[in-house]
């Protein structure tokens, strides 16, 4: 559609649509993009920028671990503060950063969070080099580290030995992924940076973000003995009034909004939104399953992208609509699109799993079973030849719906290799409701495992 | 490495700040790096390396000692204070003179490296590994008239295992030899470590000068915390105590201890903005010490989703049905599903439930098989079931 037809169909300007999709899919999508505010993280949040407080303006060093499941805000609460901290010229001009990641990071993220890179560091090798470029010791030449690792090593310890506590610059280490670290050879890297950050040396601060719980049963001894046991832990610890507001607040378009009629409009209608009770249900279903606020991201982000110019506001019906789009079964679809011969397959199988409570089985049973259906109904319309079946069999195979035990060698023959389904049986009846147009046969047949026997 | 490029890090335009109040100048003395002049509580075995080394020094021959104890007891600190009163003491011309070189285990890439740093400490070449080997059995084994003793720490030594343990032996070779006036002061965590991991010649070679350091006792804690925040009045002292008692019980480890008190300053100092006075009281430390002592699973399953809580019910049961502490996806599922009718909430999809599991599984609350056998994956509890009862207990 073009931009004038777009424009004589409705009050709302195309222009100011545009600016509310861009605005909010901004937010949804990097997380990292400064938020507008901390949800229940205040005291992490507080917590941690004193810690970086100390470490840029006395010096001290410290080692502490940020702990939290995925979407938890870890890096978030991180680049508020470090955002924060930066803000005087003094402590930018005097905090030195090197951001290492335990793998490779999205694209994504890479250029709005620090606008530097960060690569793949999968051993102490690759972190080593990175290290040293980003901070920008003498052996670094353009973007190109010279020397072997033992050198580098050396040559990285013997600098962060040279400095002292009043007069280098403070440097801060990110490890995200901080899990991955820990499986290096020996744990170098890590005993080292921590061993600075015991000894009268440069002022480090190591900071690490993992998901893991048991994060601290993995260091070594000797590494572990060094890391100064600061966990600050991030468990998304609000209930669903909370949750409630966090919708609206994400929802909400800010103050500095250029239209601001609409923006009003917007807001109203956010508000009506959040008293809705199908919307509550949505809502209450989504965070019944987790308080992950990436997921609520992802929903919103949904509703979001079905707004038009012909329908300018938010509805509950297009909520629930992505709320379906989000929470759907991903095998049930699988499923649908299956012909009915594979279809009877499945219910086969699924036979065979009630009868046999689970057992493993090979082509030949379901085989046999599926002509054990054919032969009593009267009519067989179905009565397809074995190599036909064996197709529909291996589609399903391809599909992953059913699995091998083991890796299927050249020696063993196909119609006897050990197989498993990879469906619930109650996976199997809903998927069967919505098969359309089902053959009532099958469906019986679905139904009824043991009269056949 | 382009030629002669100096390792440093940039020079602070700005000073940094000095410590303003008490607590931090607690702060400031209680860090562990602030190592001070003279440990105390370990003078029993200063004077024991000292005499030591004093010994072979005067004699002019080599030796080997080696020195065991579970990490922050006070090593590697100890033996620095050893190297430093008997530098001060050849400068004194009380010693002859001697070098002292020092190497890490943890701080090498690689075994063989240690030749590269040791040579490069006494001679300033730099050359590959197999030709420093090389080099240095020339130098320890040709008599030199005018050769310094050398003082060589090696901290961390199991990490200088290799399969043949042609480093250790090296190492410990060289002292037995007339003309090497070579030192070695050994350092590492496991008391039978020469027993365990090293072949009889290179265990013999070691001798039997051995030295262990035990952990600290509760009271040795007390005093090590007291020195250092000699003539600074910022904490009670109960509060000392009930730190080096509680650490004293767990480790012994004196890292922990100064820690804690660290961080129970920064506790106290947030605690007086809101207007309370100004000294570590008892709860400070407690509040500390929670923090880092205490399990984070049991906050972590009580923050869990609705769902997730179910799940891990629906794992006790199942475990409780099969009388087994394992089951698969399906059979959690099955009975996640009948939990859910139980409570009257619409059950989820296999979907839904598996993105549950793998969540709990990154969180290590669960532990997990392989991803790709999707149903059948097995699963099992990271902590214990009364743990996990506690928890969904209590709501």
């Amino acid at each position: 559609m073009s931009k004038r037809r777009l424009k004589e169909s409705c009050g709302v300007s195309a222009e100011c649509i545009s600016q509310v999709q861009q605005l909010l899919r901004e937010r949804f999508c990097h997380h990292s993009s400064a938020p507008d505010k901390l949800f229940g993280l205040e005291q992490q949040y507080r917590y941690l920028l004193e810690l970086l407080k100390r470490t840029t303006l006395q010096g001290e060093s410290n080692s502490a671990l940020l702990i939290g499941p995925r979407g938890s805000g870890k890096s978030t609460v991180l680049n508020r503060a470090l955002k924060n901290l930066k803000e005087t010229k003094q402590v930018k001009e005097t905090l030195l950063e090197v951001h290492l990641n335990g793998k490779w990071s999205s694209i994504a993220q890479f250029h709005v969070w620090f606008q530097q890179f960060r690569l793949l560091q999968t051993n102490d090798k690759v972190a080593l080099k990175e290290i040293t470029r980003q901070l920008q010791l003498e052996n670094v030449v353009g973007d190109k580290v010279f020397g072997s690792f033992a050198e580098n090593l050396a040559f990285l310890l013997e600098a962060l030995r040279k400095g002292d506590r009043s007069s280098s610059r403070p440097v801060l280490f990110v490890l995200d992924e901080f899990d991955l670290f820990v499986h290096h050879k020996n744990q170098t890297l890590l005993y080292n940076l921590l061993d600075v950050s015991q000894s009268a040396q440069t002022p480090v601060t190591v900071l690490g973000l993992t998901c893991r719980q048991d994060i601290l049963e993995l260091l070594e001894k000797r590494v572990k003995s060094r890391f100064s046991h600061r966990q600050i832990y991030l468990l998304n610890s609000f209930d669903f009034k909370q949750y409630m507001k966090i919708f609206k607040e994400k929802l909400s378009l800010p103050a500095e909004f250029p239209d601001e009629s609409f923006a009003q409009k917007w807001n109203d209608n956010v508000q009506h939104l959040s008293e809705d009770k199908a919307v509550q249900d949505v809502l209450q279903n989504l965070f019944h399953h987790t308080k992950d606020l990436r997921s609520l991201h992802v929903l919103l982000m949904l509703a979001v992208s079905t707004v038009t110019v012909q329908q300018p506001l938010l509805t509950a019906a297009q909520l629930q609509e992505a709320s379906r789009h989000h929470r759907n079964d991903s095998r049930a679809n699988i499923v649908h699109g299956l012909s009915v011969l594979e279809i009877c397959l499945i219910i086969a199988m699924k036979h065979l799993n009630e009868v046999y409570d689970g057992a493993p089985f090979n082509f030949q049973m379901v085989y046999n079973e599926f002509q054990k259906f054919i032969q009593r109904k009267a009519h067989s319309m179905y009565n397809f030849e074995k190599p036909v079946v064996m197709k529909a069999f291996e589609h399903l195979l391809q599909l992953e719906l059913v699995k091998p035990l083991e890796r299927p060698c050249a020696r063993a023959q196909r119609e006897y290799l050990l197989m498993r389904l990879l469906l619930d049986n109650k996976q199997i009846m809903d998927a069967l409701q919505l098969y359309p147009n089902c053959p009532t046969d099958v469906k019986q047949w679905a139904a009824s495992s043991l009269s056949w026997l | 490495t382009p030629r002669n490029a100096t390792p440093e890090i940039p020079r602070r335009s700005h000073a940094a700040q000095k410590p303003a109040s008490v607590l931090e100048e607690a702060r400031l003395r209680l860090h562990v790096s602030a190592v001070p002049e003279s440990l105390p509580c370990r003078e029993e075995e200063f004077q024991d390396i000292y005499n030591f080394v004093e010994s072979k020094l005067i004699d002019g021959t080599g030796g080997c000692m080696y020195i065991s104890g579970v990490p922050g007891t006070g090593k590697t600190a100890t033996v620095h204070e050893v190297i430093r009163c008997l530098q001060q003491a050849a400068e004194s011309d009380e010693l002859p003179p001697f070098q002292f070189v020092e190497i890490n285990g943890m701080k090498l890439t690689d075994p063989h490296q240690a030749y590269v740093q040791i040579l490069e400490f006494l001679t300033g070449q730099k050359v590959t590994a197999t030709h420093a080997a090389v080099l240095l059995a020339k130098l320890f084994s040709t008599p030199g008239p005018k050769r310094k003793t050398t003082v060589l720490i090696v901290d961390e030594l199991d990490l200088l295992w290799t399969r043949k343990q042609n480093v250790m032996y090296n190492l410990f070779d060289w002292p037995t030899q007339k003309h090497s006036k070579l030192i070695i002061l050994a350092i590492a965590n496991t008391m039978d470590l020469p027993e365990r991991i090293m072949m009889n010649r290179v265990a013999s070679r070691l001798g039997l000068t051995r030295m262990s350091f035990q952990p600290y006792t509760y009271k040795q804690l007390q005093q090590i915390i007291s020195s250092r925040l000699k003539g600074v009045k910022a904490f009670e002292e109960d509060a000392i105590q009930l730190v080096s008692r509680k650490v004293a019980a767990l480790s012994g480890d004196a890292r922990r201890c100064l820690d804690i008190c660290r961080r129970a300053t920064e506790i106290c100092e947030f605690a007086r903005q809101k207007g309370a006075p100004d000294m570590v009281r008892m709860a400070h430390v407690t509040e500390a010490i929670e923090e880092m002592f205490s399990s984070p699973h049991i906050n972590a399953i009580r923050n869990a989703s609705l769902h997730e809580q179910i799940f891990l019910k629906a794992i006790l049961a199942e475990f409780r049905r099969a009388g087994v502490e394992e089951a698969t996806v399906q059979q959690v599922y099955q009975q996640h599903v009948a939990l859910c009718r139980i409570e009257g909430i619409p059950s989820p999809t296999v979907s839904d439930t598996m993105a549950v599991c793998s969540r709990l599984g990154a969180c290590r609350l669960l532990l997990l098989e392989a991803n790709d056998k999707y149903l059948h994956m097995r699963v099992r509890l990271n902590l214990s079931q009364d743990d996990v009862l506690f928890a969904l207990r209590e709501q």
